[in-house]
């Protein structure tokens, strides 16, 4: 097929699967069988999704911790500095460090940092926006975003892509297609 | 069916999603609104609404142009329909919040079908509400002086004040509502993209689909971070309307001066969040077709919410008189007991008590709580309600000073009254807009919900298929 020179994309073999039960069990089954580099793709999450792709624990609730520290001891420590050593501010003869009359901005400049860390650091680690991703070279792909449950395989440049295709025939794909990523 | 399961069944109220649904029928069925010719209805709807967003303009303007001196605030009563309106606003917006992120944590699986309505109307209030401080202060120009910037003038914010707090807690809640609201429409919008029909429509929804594919290893972090997101907004949604009430409670003002504020403040403003919710809803699942997942039951079930609310409310009231004549306090007890009550906008107040405490009795029976006429009077009644609570709040406190030397009156001016409106017009047009180019309803939750409803059952929740 690709007889042309130069760069050349990687090559992806799309199965599409009736359920998403059936779509987690074939990840698995084609997961033992030495494909490693799997993706499921749904319109909503799978039941047993994570572990038929052998996925470790998101990492987000640690991003979400360090921004929220950061933003407790930020916000808190911005106060003091402030209104406490940088220009002491006397209202109404209050110390000029207050603790707890700076708890509401603490509170709320933690989960300012928090949420916008969870959606900046979910963003890089889904590496989204993306504006090409070769299965949506294929038309079909696109039922995924509504009732297309679809197991892809990207296999190394220049490969065939026939034994994963024969793969995902022999576990029950309805539909398998091979696309190859274009490369600008 | 055993009887355990039927008893079950009964409490449970009516099936969550009506009729046979699969993925595809879902899909086209929630997402039709958005492709269909905008009909005679909305059009009218929008021309209205978009007038209002023209008088608000005009309002801005004058304001702008004149001064503060065309509202009808005066001295003592130096808050009035800015105030009012700001809190009424962003109360609204509470209930969005609640209904999407605590009901998420309560693992309620009603909510999915109104979580992503509630929330656009979150965002829209909270723009409403914003409106006001910043015009409030006059010289909206210097609104960036609130934050905490390095300047020339080696000033910087009295982080003591509950005012200050306020310009945190709102624009917080506005971001994080923002990011959440954007995060849940992340795979719908992927889903608009794959079913667009013009090259057009696939850019745009494809932009801001941000190339989503549905990826295994996507959905992996992306539920862990709505999840927290949820977690993050529960205590957020309760400590913006605590540190609103904080603005009067911190004041030594009788009417203001009341440890009750914060927890009356919050449920105050999921009560006349849910009637706004209900105002929409009502009219909304009938034109956009989306009856069979905006069933009865949801409709039930934020009736109920709204009595419960309506009720905790009422307790408010009755603490704060209570205290206003426990304390022997003569000032509260004048203002409670007389001004209020007997006073020249007294009026207002009876309206209060009745669209409060009264109307959401209706509640208690069913006949009522399944009515739709019944529940969109109710919820209109209610959203005018919690407006009179804020003018009773502000404006009955503030014109009757400690001195009756320094008593005076307020009447609203023409520019009031078409800020208000016209904030009510804004909304509707952002409303209406959201309604057209967005799905209603979070389309992929739903189709998580039919599978589990039909394919992972959980004990107690059972559908029939009608």
């Amino acid at each position: 097929m690709s007889t042309e020179t130069g760069p050349q994309g990687r090559t992806y073999v799309l199965g599409l699967f009736a359920s998403g039960d059936a779509l987690v069990a074939a990840c698995r089954k084609v997961r033992e069988r030495g494909f490693s580099d799997v993706d499921t793709h749904s319109p909503y999450p799978l039941h047993g999704g994570d572990e038929a792709l052998g996925l470790k624990r998101s990492v987000v609730p640690k991003v979400a911790l360090g921004a929220a520290l950061t933003g407790m001891f930020g916000g808190m420590g911005m106060m003091v500095w402030m209104n406490g050593l940088s220009w002491p501010l006397n209202v109404g003869g209050r110390p000029p460090v207050s603790p707890l009359a700076y708890v509401p901005i603490t509170f709320e400049t933690t989960v300012l940092l928090t949420a916008l860390s969870i959606f900046v650091g979910l963003l890089i680690l889904m590496r989204l926006p993306q504006p090409y991703h070769a299965v949506f070279e294929l038309e079909a792909f696109r039922s995924a975003a509504s009732d297309g449950f679809w197991l892809s395989v990207a296999q190394a440049p220049g490969s065939d892509g026939q034994e994963a295709a024969r793969a995902l025939q022999s576990l029950g794909a309805t539909q398998v297609s091979v696309v190859e990523e274009s490369v600008a | 069916m055993s009887a355990d399961l039927a008893a079950a069944q009964a409490l449970e109220g009516g099936p969550l999603l009506l009729g046979k649904n699969d993925n595809t029928s879902l899909t086209k069925s929630l997402l039709a609104h958005v492709w269909a010719r905008p009909d005679r209805g909305w059009l009218l709807s929008f021309l209205i609404a978009l007038s209002g967003s023209g008088a608000l303009l005009l309002a801005i303007t004058i304001t702008l142009a004149r001064g503060i001196g065309t509202w009808g605030n005066n001295i003592p009563v130096a808050w009035a329909f800015d105030i009012i309106n700001f809190v009424w606003w962003i109360g609204i917006g509470h209930a969005g919040t609640l209904i999407s992120a605590i009901l998420f944590l309560f693992q309620q699986q009603w909510r999915t079908a109104i979580n992503r309505f509630a929330e656009a109307m979150t965002i829209f209030a909270v723009m409403c509400a914003a409106l006001f401080p910043g015009l409030h202060t006059g010289r909206p120009w210097f609104a960036y002086f609130m934050f905490p910037y390095p300047s020339d003038l080696q000033m910087w914010p009295q982080f003591k004040s509950p005012l200050v707090w306020d310009v945190f807690a709102v624009s917080t809640y506005f971001t994080v509502s923002v990011l959440f609201w954007y995060v849940g429409l992340i795979p719908d919008l992927a889903s608009l993209r794959d079913a667009s029909q013009s090259k057009v429509q696939r850019t745009v929804y494809g932009i801001f689909s941000l190339g989503w594919r549905g990826s295994g290893r996507h959905w992996s972090n992306y539920k862990v971070a709505y999840l927290l997101l949820a977690g993050l907004s529960t205590p957020l949604v309760v400590s913006v309307h605590t540190i609103v009430s904080f603005d009067f409670a911190v004041s030594l003002l009788p009417g203001w001066h009341t440890t009750i504020f914060p927890p009356y403040f919050v449920a105050g403003a999921i009560f006349s969040g849910f009637a706004m919710v209900m105002s929409w809803l009502v009219p909304a699942r009938h034109f956009l077709g989306l009856k069979h997942v905006v069933t009865l039951r949801h409709l039930e079930a934020m009736n109920k919410l709204i009595l419960v609310t309506g009720m905790v409310v009422s307790y408010g009231y009755l603490m704060e008189h209570f205290i206003a004549w426990y304390s022997g306090n003569r000032y509260e007890e004048f203002l409670f007991f007389n001004t209020r009550a007997l006073g020249p906008y007294r009026g207002i107040y009876w309206l209060m008590m009745f669209c409060n405490v009264v109307t959401p009795h209706l509640f208690w029976f069913k006949r009522m709580r399944t009515s739709i006429p019944v529940m969109f009077v109710v919820s209109i009644l209610v959203n005018v309600g919690m407006w009179c609570e804020r003018f009773v709040i502000i404006v009955i406190s503030l014109h009757r000073d400690f001195l009756p030397g320094s008593w005076g009156m307020y009447a609203p001016t023409i520019v009031d009254f078409t800020l208000l409106a016209g904030t009510i017009g804004f909304f509707s047009t952002c409303f209406l807009l959201f309604l057209k180019f967005l799905p209603a309803v979070a389309v992929s939750e739903v189709k998580e919900l039919n599978e589990e409803l039909h394919h992972h059952p959980a004990p107690v929740t059972v559908v029939t298929a009608a």
